[in-house]
């Protein structure tokens, strides 16, 4: 039962490191963010990778999202969010390698628990990458409701890419 | 029911990216760590931690392997083994940023295989981390058998699975 545009984003707990501004190299410590309650009456972009440090996730993925960050913001996108299987640990090292601060958001779905609700959720084991991973994505979900949901078809970066998301915002 | 010493170290795959010298910055093909057929005849330091990036291990655990990589290759050892539940792709990255190059290889237990087969897993789920982290220790293993075994009983410290600990249990 995977989402669709229309549906309601579903409520789930993800964790992510904070960016402090005062102290921007260090560890910050975890937090909890409640889906419902952080993007209710806001415009989210929400962009979702197999996994962070991975070729196709870093070279092709998350940096089209850098360079249009600005832009998507222009165009209505209060929050704009990365997620993926990781933890937060390295959710937070991962969006620091590109120096990114708080313009985009590094979610960790490290139980599954956002992937599983939305059914974009794989096993990586015949990878040795462990049994949850999501899949790649992109959703624009505005005040709760999907608007938009680009699910890669396979590998490579097109529907769930910065661009096709600008498109549509 | 944990490994002990004078277990047999279990046979399980792991996954690593080796160091390129000639490209030290790109991503080379994984390789498969087997933990039989790989340790047969050496003698072999294996260091869990629970997390990479994570604080204890970056800022206390891994960098001392680091930095005395070269005092354990002089006591004998013949390979270093750096694993931890996260993926290798991560793990790769993990040592990038730690300034590892050859010395350590840098080993993913994603699939939570060796937490399973030696009895050292740990579930983080509660902080996020999932159910499927190995628990901080560092094992000698000598021609596939446990010669030393430090699990640290405190898995957010570092005491007796120090760098400093295994050097002296060489």
């Amino acid at each position: 039962m995977t989402i669709k545009v229309g549906d309601v984003f579903p409520e789930a707990v993800l964790s992510y490191i904070p960016y402090d501004p005062s102290n921007p190299d260090a560890c910050g410590l975890p937090q909890l963010i409640n889906t419902r309650d952080a993007f209710k009456g806001k415009k989210v972009v929400l962009f979702a990778v197999p996994g962070a440090f991975t070729p196709t996730c870093s070279e092709q993925h998350m940096p089209g999202y850098i360079q249009h960050i600005d832009e998507l913001k222009r165009k209505g996108a209060d929050i704009v969010a990365c997620v993926a299987s990781n933890d937060q640990f390295v959710m937070d090292a991962w969006g620091k390698s590109y120096k990114v601060k708080d313009e985009i958001m590094m979610l960790s779905d490290a139980n599954g628990e956002l992937g599983s609700a939305l059914g974009l959720v794989n096993d990586g084991t015949a990878k040795r990458m462990g049994p949850i991973r999501l899949a790649r994505f992109a959703l624009i979900v505005d005040d709760l409701k999907v608007v938009y949901l680009g699910v890669e078809p396979a590998r490579g970066v097109t529907v769930s890419g910065a661009e096709a998301v600008l498109a549509k915002l | 029911m944990a490994i002990e010493v004078g277990n047999v170290f279990p046979e399980v795959q792991l996954k690593y990216i080796p160091y390129d010298e000639t490209n030290p910055d790109t991503c080379a093909a994984p390789q498969i760590l087997n933990t039989k057929t790989d340790f047969a005849g050496k003698k072999v330091v294996v260091v869990g931690v629970p997390g990479a990036f994570t604080p204890t291990c970056s800022s206390q655990h891994l960098p001392v392997f680091v930095a005395k990589a070269s005092e354990l290759k002089a006591k004998g050892v013949d390979l270093i083994v750096c694993v931890s539940g996260n993926d290798f792709f991560v793990m790769s990255a993990w040592g990038k940023s730690m300034g590892v190059k050859n010395s350590i290889i840098m080993a993913g237990d994603a699939n939570g295989d060796l937490g399973r087969t030696t009895g050292l897993a740990l579930d983080l789920a509660k902080v996020g981390l999932g159910s499927a982290r190995l628990t901080r220790f560092a094992a000698v293993i000598d021609n596939g058998k446990v010669a030393h075994l430090a699990i640290e009983p405190d898995p957010s410290s570092v005491t007796v699975t120090g760098a400093d600990n295994i050097i002296a249990a060489l």
